[in-house]
């Protein structure tokens, strides 16, 4: 990598080795390259979050003032991506949305829920009619009736999501220790294939949830 | 050396940047003093000045703060206040604001308000320059340099147009506004700076017009807002117009006549609730008293529990948002460490016991509510002047930011609460064979559809080689900076060249208007209305004696006496000795009476011209001109 500012040869850093002026971010940088992190799922969230608060301390905006145009643009998109980064990786559904995408999967909701959850969600749809003509008529025991009944539903789903979620970090055990063992090259669509599967249909899931919240609160 | 530059005032410029509270009612100015940012007084010694601003038509004069609040109670029509809540709005956003308030619409209010003063017509940004240049001021005055850079705090709920309406008020007023800053999270910079604490904290910001929650973690000197939310339209104002609707109703029973329609009644009732509601911060009852036009007098005791029951669903409004933020923020109650108050609404006692029984703790008041968000802006003014770089300030995006989809369908692409920078590249491409513009819909807001987002801008990519469809790829950058604006870039992929951008936005002023009005406010500048009229009236009389003195060279031996000759040149000789002194009247006075002198000459000039060119003609001509 070569400097923008002194034309010196850089270790491809945030800065440059030679003039100490902050680079501009390089095209197509990732997350975890940009935090000097491995593409690893599972991650030290305290000490990410103090990458994140030291690389603050070198990019913001606040500290380039008076410097010139171009470093201060470059302390805009250097900051911008370390807050996107951050705010990325840092949560572990996120985080594996990112891999998945970096690794040229598509985002996707599954249109018809899990095959377990089939009769359930049918169920659902049913109570959340109930509750809307309850609100309609005003009737406070159908409300209260219709209410309880949802939110038992509610419970039941955020079990389902939390088994899912263990299910996912299972995957993030094999995925890590693909990496760590070098055999990261033949696991890898396998893994990758049921990690999105997994996640579409927590998608759905999680929509589900947040519909019925929406009507519940 | 340092350089020193010399401003129009004749001041040296100044190197430092103060903080600035535009506030709904009230607004200050503070700076970082040795070792604790400190509020700049008036000369009487006021930290507040009041944000109302008075034109004066026959004076052609502006009167901002206290003596524009004083003329506000005897000629309201002529006075504007609370026009924060007109900030970044058309006339559509307001239509509820306007029957508070006895503010006159002028035409073509429909993206950005134009209020009617007299005869002169001032958008909100032009009104809060106002105020800011009486700040400017204040500060200037009180360290004998010209202050021209300031960060500015702003409502952590505004929305984009709201502001980028506030940096260009910033602007106006002849600052170069280094940051736009959220009140709340000045706050807690300025409770946090001496304790080194560590924890989480909840700013609760109730003011004059706006309400804000904000939720922070501080750790190592970092202050990471982790969720904010608030409603841009809720503060001390509502309260005030719940009392006086209450109080009109009262006097209506007492006399059988509403006092709404005139204007200076309509002052008297408003600012008879307002003391009242002051006193009952501290008094268990107050009473409201109103001198009536009819000589009459209205009284009324109200006591705290009635005026707790009649505001009581107002301060309910700001716990949704709390909830809210809490929930965005992953966090309960219990989980907050410190809870504190800003502005000066949180002086009610009701809303004290609201926010102590959501968070089950008692909250921080040590800090004068109406300063500590100034006082938290000389803080970040002076770490963005490179003196401290103990503590940094990590805020957020208060909506979420979405293009408009196929449908009417809102993409989002930065939600809400993320960290400021923010950015996002989305990708682009035609749907026609040889299109060679896009246009990109930019809405804020947490709604699924346009129609329930604000609409923020629209974009044009423009100047994309023809193709088949689907074939250009433009990457678009949607960067929201650290002061919470939009900035958006675009690139076409596959020649990596830059796209040129056309900016529209929905609500607010082009950069252009912006630059004219910059130009027309200097005619309130005093000193800049003295100048200009000098140098007007030294360009009118350099006209009109270089006129003079070639008639006089090339016809007056010809056409005048020796006597007239004389008083022309002796008019003329006047007229330049006028020119050398700068008091325009008598530069005026002097091509007045040049123009008398000369009138005889000019006269005769014109005739003969008249006559040779009648000579000139064929007889034929005069004739047919004739019919």
């Amino acid at each position: 990598m070569i400097c923008s500012y002194c034309e010196a040869t850089t270790d491809g850093g945030h800065f440059c080795s030679a003039c100490k002026r902050l680079q501009p971010v390089a095209q197509g940088t990732d997350y975890f390259a940009f935090l000097s992190l491995p593409k690893k799922l599972r991650l030290d969230e305290a000490a990410l979050e103090k990458t994140f608060y030291a690389l603050s301390r070198q990019f913001h905006p606040d500290y380039f003032m008076n410097a010139s145009d171009a470093e201060r643009l470059a302390s805009m998109e250097r900051s911008s991506l370390l807050n996107d980064a951050y705010r990325t990786l840092r949560e572990p559904l996120q985080r594996t949305k990112y891999l998945l995408a970096l690794e040229g999967y598509k985002e996707a909701e599954k249109k018809s829920p899990p095959a377990d959850l089939l009769e359930e969600v049918f169920e659902l749809n049913m109570q959340v009619e109930e509750l809307k003509a309850a609100k309609k008529m005003g009737d406070a025991d159908e409300l209260l009736e219709a209410r309880s009944a949802l939110e038992e539903a509610l419970a039941h789903l955020n079990d389902k999501l939390k088994e899912l979620d263990e299910r996912l970090f299972k995957f993030f055990d094999q995925w890590d220790s693909a990496i760590d063992n070098a055999t990261i090259a033949t696991q890898k669509k396998p893994l990758l294939d049921q990690m999105s599967e997994l996640m579409s249909h927590r998608a759905y899931i999680g929509n589900l949830v947040r519909d019925i919240k929406e009507e519940l609160y | 050396m340092p350089r020193i530059e010399l401003s129009l005032t004749g001041r040296p410029k100044s190197g430092r940047v103060v903080g600035i509270d535009l506030g709904t009612t009230n607004s200050l100015v503070a700076f970082m003093g040795d070792d604790a940012p400190q509020v700049i007084r008036g000369a009487n010694d006021d930290a507040l000045v009041p944000s109302i601003v008075f034109y004066d038509q026959e004076k052609k004069r502006l009167l901002i703060g206290e003596e524009a609040r004083q003329r506000l109670i005897t000629e309201p029509r002529k006075a504007i206040y609370s026009v924060k809540r007109f900030m970044g709005k058309g006339s559509f956003d307001v239509q509820e604001d306007l029957t508070l308030v006895p503010f006159q619409i002028a035409e073509g209010s429909e993206q950005v308000i134009r209020f009617q003063m007299g005869d002169k017509v001032f958008t909100p940004p032009e009104i809060s320059a106002f105020i800011l240049r009486e700040l400017k001021e204040r500060a200037s005055i009180f360290f004998g340099e010209e202050v021209t850079r300031a960060v500015i705090t702003v409502p952590a709920y505004f929305n984009d147009a709201q502001r980028q309406a506030t940096k260009d008020a910033g602007h106006l007023a002849g600052l170069e506004v280094l940051r736009i800053v959220n009140e709340p999270t000045a706050a807690s910079l300025a409770y946090g700076i001496d304790k080194r604490n560590e924890g989480l904290v909840a700013v609760y910001d109730l003011g004059g017009g706006t309400f804000d929650i904000s939720i922070l973690k501080l750790k190592d000197g970092i202050f990471e807002v982790l969720a904010t939310n608030g409603d841009t339209h809720l503060g001390g104002d509502d309260i005030d117009n719940r009392l006086i609707a209450f109080v009109l109703e009262a006097i209506e029973q007492q006399t059988g006549k509403r006092v709404e329609q005139d204007p200076a009644a309509f002052q008297a009732v408003r600012n008879a609730v307002i003391a009242a509601k002051h006193e009952l911060s501290n008094a268990e009852s107050a009473t409201i008293k109103i001198q009536l036009d009819s000589g009459e007098a209205f009284t009324h005791e109200i006591t705290r529990a009635d005026f707790t029951q009649r505001i009581a669903d107002i301060i309910e409004r700001t716990m949704q948002p709390c909830k809210q933020a809490l929930r965005d923020a992953d966090l309960n109650t219990e989980q907050i460490d410190e809870v504190v108050l800003v502005g000066g609404s949180t002086r009610i006692p009701l809303v004290r016991q609201r926010v102590k029984e959501l968070f089950k703790r008692e909250p921080h008041t040590e800090l004068n509510p109406d300063e500590v968000v100034a006082l938290g802006a000389a803080i970040q003014a002076d770490i963005l002047a490179g003196g401290s770089r103990d503590l940094l300030l990590l805020d957020v995006t208060p909506l979420s930011l979405g293009i408009e989809t196929m449908g009417g369908v809102v993409a989002k692409i930065i939600n809400r609460n993320s960290t400021i920078p923010a950015s996002m590249a989305e990708h682009f491409t035609t749907w026609v064979d040889n299109q060679t513009g896009i246009d990109i819909h930019v809405v804020q807001g947490e709604r699924e559809l346009v129609e329930d987002c604000r609409s923020l801008a629209r974009f044009t990519l423009k100047g994309i080689a023809p193709q088949p469809a689907g074939l250009p790829r433009i990457e678009v950058r949607f960067m929201i900076d650290a002061n919470g604006i939009l900035t958006v870039s675009a690139k076409d992929l596959r020649t990596q060249q830059q796209q040129s951008i056309e900016v529209k936005p929905s609500y607010g002023l082009t950069d252009e208007q912006v630059e004219k009005m910059l130009l027309d406010s200097y005619q309130f500048a005093e000193e800049d209305i003295r100048k200009r009229q000098v140098i007007e009236a030294r360009t009118e009389a350099d006209i009109v004696k270089r006129a003079a003195e070639k008639a006089l060279m090339e016809r007056g031996q010809e056409l005048l006496g020796e006597d007239e000759q004389a008083t022309v040149r002796q008019a003329i000789q006047e007229l330049e000795e006028a020119m050398r002194g700068d008091d325009h009247l008598l530069i005026r006075n002097k091509i007045k009476e040049l123009d008398e002198a000369s009138h005889h000459l000019a006269e005769l000039i014109m005739d003969n011209a008249v006559s040779a060119a009648l000579k000139n003609r064929d007889v034929a001509d005069v004739a047919e001109q004739g019919k």
